[in-house]
């Protein structure tokens, strides 16, 4: 998958987050079924707006998190990103 | 017993009423026995219950939920539980003013069914003039600016149409196309023999629908799914029996699956008699199958039976004839030879049998009398 400027992703129009009152988690949620995301991965979806590259997603995240290995973060959002539009949930 | 889990999704079966024939139709054969749907409160209140329960997703089915008059307020009201909202339909009844309504109601996204590429095989299914007026509707869901699932259910007289059925899931814009074999339950399993593709069909039909899934990636999602008596894979039973997913019928039964009223002696509670997070917990048909005690050999032992939870208990009772068996399309299944037989008794010369209120009541009382 092209990490490159060219891409902003977007969150599919059929997905929605949907906070899970019971298991106290953030769910993205689409006809077929539906993901429990952790605090990164609802952020990233947060993120995915088509306004953003992922190089500017991962720089949102880190100011987010504070965190230092921004190498480390660019691969989970690379995944995370390459996991959700596998399931046609960007665009 | 086992301890009930939370339930994700409910199917809300709105209505029977439908004005197509489909021969594959999933209603119960003898819908026609079902006369007093829920009011409008009633599901109001189920709503209400479920999203309290747990539920995220609520899909609209039927029958034609459209025909419903108090759709746009359920969905109104379904979203002011903050619920995920999916309307299941046949389209025809659909409007540009009434889509708006409903988009104005909140509601999430639309899987519109089409019965094939061409317009005389998909009316020889539906037995209704309806192929034009989908196509046109989905055209405006897409102009309303719907996410849209097309949804084809595949057969032996469609099969073929593959190509054609992704090419206008792509020229309608659809952002999903769930290429869905026919599942044998219920009018599916009356016309088993005039839909069951031959092996060379099906074979071709999921190598092309494989090779589209990898081009069309971020275009279009395509879905293809199996038909178990050629694929020879149990299915995973509902993800495990009356543990994530709820369905309601029109009169208000609460059920683990749509098809489950096939197995005889299952007692469903009703939502008109009690609360559904009782029902939830402690209903007999809930509680049937949930967990694995209920399991025999070979399920008991295997190593996938949180896998695929021996399959699907309807099929093991209309195969097996015990729906506590593993289904029979498991080659470890005893009956397993059944499977194959059944696929092979199958040819054009088979005869159709629509569905409607008139052939529900004939079948009905041939069951009646076995």
């Amino acid at each position: 998958m092209s990490t490159g400027d060219a891409w902003r992703p977007r969150l599919a129009s059929r997905a929605r987050l949907k906070f899970d009152p019971i298991a106290k988690q953030e769910m993205l949620l689409f006809p077929e079924a539906a993901l429990a995301l952790n605090e990164t991965g609802a952020a990233i979806v947060r993120l995915c707006d088509g306004a953003r590259s992922i190089d500017e997603i991962v720089e949102q995240l880190s100011r987010k998190f504070r965190s230092a290995d921004r190498d480390a973060l660019m691969r989970e959002v690379v995944d995370f990103i390459a996991t959700i539009r596998a399931r046609g949930l960007l665009q | 017993m086992i301890a009930a889990s939370r339930p994700y999704t409910l199917v809300a079966e709105l209505t029977y009423r439908c004005p197509l024939r489909c021969v594959y139709c999933s209603n119960p054969v003898n819908f026609h026995r079902s006369r007093s749907e829920l009011s409008t409160g009633e599901w109001r209140r189920v709503f209400s219950e479920a999203a309290e329960l747990g539920v995220m997703q609520l899909h609209f089915s039927g029958g034609e939920p459209v025909l419903r008059d108090d759709l746009v307020e359920l969905i109104q009201d379904a979203r002011a539980h903050d619920l995920y909202t999916n309307l299941i339909t046949g389209g025809t009844l659909l409007d540009e003013d009434k889509l708006r309504r409903l988009r104005e109601a909140g509601l999430d996204h639309i899987q519109l069914s089409i019965q094939g590429a061409a317009r005389e095989s998909a009316e020889t299914i539906a037995a209704v003039r309806s192929h034009r007026k989908k196509l046109e509707v989905a055209r405006l869901i897409g102009k309303i600016g719907f996410p849209l699932t097309l949804n084809v259910v595949i057969h032996r007289l469609n099969i073929a149409e593959v190509p054609e059925l992704i090419g206008i899931a792509l020229e309608l814009g659809a952002n999903r196309l769930e290429l869905a074999n026919t599942q044998f339950y219920a009018w599916a399993a009356e016309n088993r023999r005039a839909l069951m593709p031959t092996r060379e069909q099906y074979d071709r039909a999921e190598g092309i629908a494989r090779e589209a899934i990898v081009k069309y990636r971020g275009t279009l999602e395509i879905a293809f799914v199996q038909n178990d008596y050629l694929s020879g894979e149990p299915k995973p039973c509902m993800g495990g029996w009356g543990r994530s997913y709820i369905c309601i019928n029109p009169t208000g039964e609460v059920m683990p699956c749509h098809a489950a009223s096939v197995i005889p002696g299952l007692r469903f509670d009703s939502v008109r008699d009690g609360a559904l997070e009782k029902i939830w917990r402690d209903s007999p048909a809930m509680n049937a199958f949930r967990g694995d005690d209920w399991m025999m050999e070979p399920c008991r032992t295997c190593a996938r039976k949180e896998i695929d939870f021996g399959g699907c208990r309807c099929q093991a009772f209309m195969l097996a004839g015990n729906a506590a068996e593993a289904d029979p399309i498991c080659r470890l299944s005893p009956h397993n030879g059944i499977v194959e037989s059944m696929r092979k008794n199958s040819g054009t010369d088979a005869p159709l049998i629509y569905r409607d209120a008139k052939t529900s009541r004939k079948l009905s009382k041939a069951i009646g009398s076995l």
